[in-house]
């Protein structure tokens, strides 16, 4: 054994010992394309690059947040805000997809598993999030002082009081399920005037 | 050294891990790829169909079995029961109400019929009984009114090409349109997403260099509407459908597009003024407002989302969000209802205040040019009046006919009724000049109008023939259309 650390040791590094000699180098760079290939599939097909935008559009990539996402579309927020703007924290880029990447993990690990609920429901880390980011947009309405002087509470999470707990409707309504908006769906984009228009404009 | 090669010489065990190690790695890589794949899929079977729907299925019922939320609350669209104060779903005999503009419409249908619009499942029914498409033995329509009535459109369309549907009387057409305005109107029969289904919007959209595929889904849900709430002329003689937005969507660049092209609707049977008929620019009057500045669409006030127990729909009774405030005002605004649509009714009746004046200054118009010809007028002189009667009467009508009393948009509502009302007083100080030119005094003494039937018989409508005429047709013609179509879908229910 001690021979060969120190063989391993005189002839260079680790990547030097994997690599293979050279009668077998062509298979193995055959089998490393299809592993890379097969990778870079999953990659594509999950369509993973979206996941680094703020488009609201990733976020139904899976479809059981189809219910979230037509009711936002449909809601006052539907207008000015996306997923990003509410779910995931905005006070600095690090924080921002550190919190995206660990929420993103989960999510996709229970989808892929399917081991979402019937009813997908916020959590605690998400829950500080979104009401630090009630207050970030509506800072000017909820003056502490003069919160406090309506209802006794203040405007952040430590006291369990959450905006929603008043604001039920907002912004998603207060019924969801997986199955409460069974028809939505989100639409294509190229069929929008039907072939027979299609040539009907082609003859003028 | 010793390469893997000589290691595993050395252990034959570690060969067998890596190789196992491989498969396990490539194994559960495929089934990740895979299971993304199948999960994709997933969406696409979103829609649960019963019975699929066949590519040209007017008959709103048959959709409605795939989707009965949204076919339950179409059907509201048969309610007439709400009115509001200037509007709704009741009927509202407009011409009883403002019998100016039986004067104003001298010569045209509107003077013989003209009703607030009901419900789009009314729209057979209502285009059958209106005065102003006749009866058997007159029939003074083209076949292009029926473009906007029903699902039965794209069919016909595709079947005799766009230009030809166009061509030929409405009476001769009846029997190709029998259900009423709906789903095949905005959706795609196997995907139901919102598509066009009449090409004069497409053609319009064209000409301004934009495709449909440009526009957002938001914006779709504005556009499938405009594809009839919309102002369009008749283009030639074989009466193409068309729009004349290529100037513009304001009041202003339509009116220079027609006065461009020359084009007039009819010439006054009074005045003699030629002139434009605005049809209902709701889509072009809301793109000045601020709910479009700020991105809202037609779809968003006039059919939010419903709840029904756990599930979230498009509430597909399309009417005056006045009843349904809280769906669709309050989803924004969060005041209390009846402050709404106090807001609402500040606007509206600001609007009517001036349309009013503007009626009655039109409507004087028109019989003061009648009697400076009488007075022997020459048509030189006449020119400038009947010029300032034809923009004024059609900027009164952009806002008059367009739906909500110009809640749509009330500055701009209430700017171009206010240059209507200029230029309707301009036309009368023209023609008061004419007449004392004439020999004749100033102001004239006008006949009484004060009432529909009063208004009628001034300008020679012979109402009972009119309505003997259409009675015929509805005891004849349209009972043929319906057997035709039955014979041809099926199944055909009166909504």
């Amino acid at each position: 054994m001690k021979e060969k650390k120190s063989a391993v040791n005189e002839r260079g590094g680790f990547i030097r010992r994997l690599s293979p000699p050279p009668e077998w180098r062509t298979p193995v760079l055959i089998l490393l394309g299809i592993f890379t290939g097969l990778g870079l599939s999953t990659f594509y097909i999950s369509n993973a690059v979206s996941y680094l935008s703020d488009d609201p559009a990733a976020c139904i990539n899976c479809h059981v947040m189809v219910p979230e996402y037509s009711t936002w579309e449909r809601s006052s927020h539907g207008q000015k805000t996306n997923c990003n703007d509410c779910h995931v924290p905005q006070d600095n880029i690090f924080s921002k997809f550190y919190f995206k990447a660990q929420d993103g993990l989960r999510h996709s690990f229970m989808f892929t598993f399917r081991m979402e609920p019937q009813v997908i429901r916020i959590k605690e880390a998400g829950k500080n999030v979104v009401q630090e980011n009630c207050v970030r947009c509506h800072q000017n309405y909820i003056h502490p002082l003069s919160l406090r002087a309506i209802n006794n509470k203040t405007i952040h999470y430590d006291d369990e009081t959450r905006c929603w707990d008043c604001h039920r409707e907002t912004p998603h309504g207060r019924v969801h399920s997986l199955a409460s908006t069974p028809n939505a769906r989100i639409a294509d984009k190229t069929a929008r005037v039907p072939d027979w228009i299609k040539k009907e404009l082609k003859k003028k | 050294m010793s390469s893997i090669q000589e290691k595993i010489r050395q252990k034959p065990w570690l060969g067998w891990v890596l190789f196992l190690a491989t498969t396990v790695i490539v194994f559960l890589l495929g089934l990740f790829a895979s299971s993304i794949v199948e999960r994709k899929n997933e969406a696409t079977y979103t829609l649960q169909m019963v019975k699929p729907i066949a590519d040209w299925e007017p008959r709103n019922e048959v959709w409605g079995e795939n989707f009965p939320r949204e076919y339950e609350s179409y059907r509201k669209t048969l309610d007439t029961n709400f009115a509001s104060k200037h509007g709704g779903a009741a009927m509202i005999d407009y011409l009883e109400k403002y019998p100016e503009l039986v004067v104003m419409w001298a010569g045209y249908g509107f003077s013989k019929d003209y009703n607030q619009g009901r419900g789009h499942a009314h729209a057979i029914k209502d285009i059958r009984n209106t005065l102003r498409t006749g009866g058997n033995k007159v029939s003074p329509m083209p076949a292009t009114c029926w473009s906007c009535k029903s699902t039965d459109v794209p069919r016909t369309m595709a079947e005799v090409g766009v230009a030809e549907y166009y061509k030929g009387k409405w009476i001769d057409k009846g029997q190709e349109h029998v259900n009423p305005i709906g789903c095949q109107d905005c959706h795609d029969p196997k995907t139901m997403d919102l598509r066009i289904s009449r090409p004069a919007l497409v053609e319009a959209m064209e000409r301004q260099g934009k495709k449909m595929e440009d526009f957002s889904r938001q914006e779709m849900r504005s556009l499938v509407c405009a594809q009839c709430h919309v102002e369009y002329y008749f283009k030639g003689k074989d009466n193409y459908l068309t729009f004349p937005w290529d100037k513009g969507y304001t009041a202003d660049d339509m009116e220079k597009y027609y006065d461009e092209i020359e084009f007039s609707d009819w010439t006054h049977s009074l005045s003699k003024a030629p002139m434009l008929k605005a049809q209902h620019p709701d889509f072009e009057l809301y793109k000045t407002g601020v709910h479009a500045d700020r991105g809202v669409s037609c779809a968003d006030c006039h059919m939010p989302y419903k709840s029904e127990g756990g599930v979230k729909f498009t509430d597909h009774h399309i009417q005056s969000p006045l009843n349904n405030v809280a769906n669709s005002c309050q989803v924004c605004h969060r005041e209390e209802t009846s402050d709404l649509i106090g807001d609402v009714y500040e606007r509206q009746d600001k609007i009517e205040e001036i349309r009013r004046l503007t009626e009655k200054a039109l409507a004087a118009a028109h019989l003061e040019a009648k009697m400076a010809w009488e007075a022997g007028a020459s048509a030189d002189e006449m020119k400038p009046a009947l010029q300032f009667i034809r923009h004024a009467q059609w900027r009164w009508d952009w806002v008059a006919a367009a739906n909500g009393l110009g809640f749509h948009s009330p500055v701009e509502a209430l700017r171009v009724i206010s240059t209507s009302l200029q230029k309707a007083e301009l036309a009368r100080k023209e023609i008061a000049l004419v007449l004392v030119r004439h020999g004749k005094q100033y102001p004239v003494a006008l006949p009484d109008f004060s009432t529909k039937d009063k208004a009628q018989a001034l300008i020679g409508l012979k109402m009972d023939e009119l309505r003997k005429d259409k009675q015929d047709l509805l005891n004849t013609r349209t009972k043929e259309w319906d057997k035709i179509a039955k014979e041809r879908q099926g199944t055909l229910i009166e909504y």
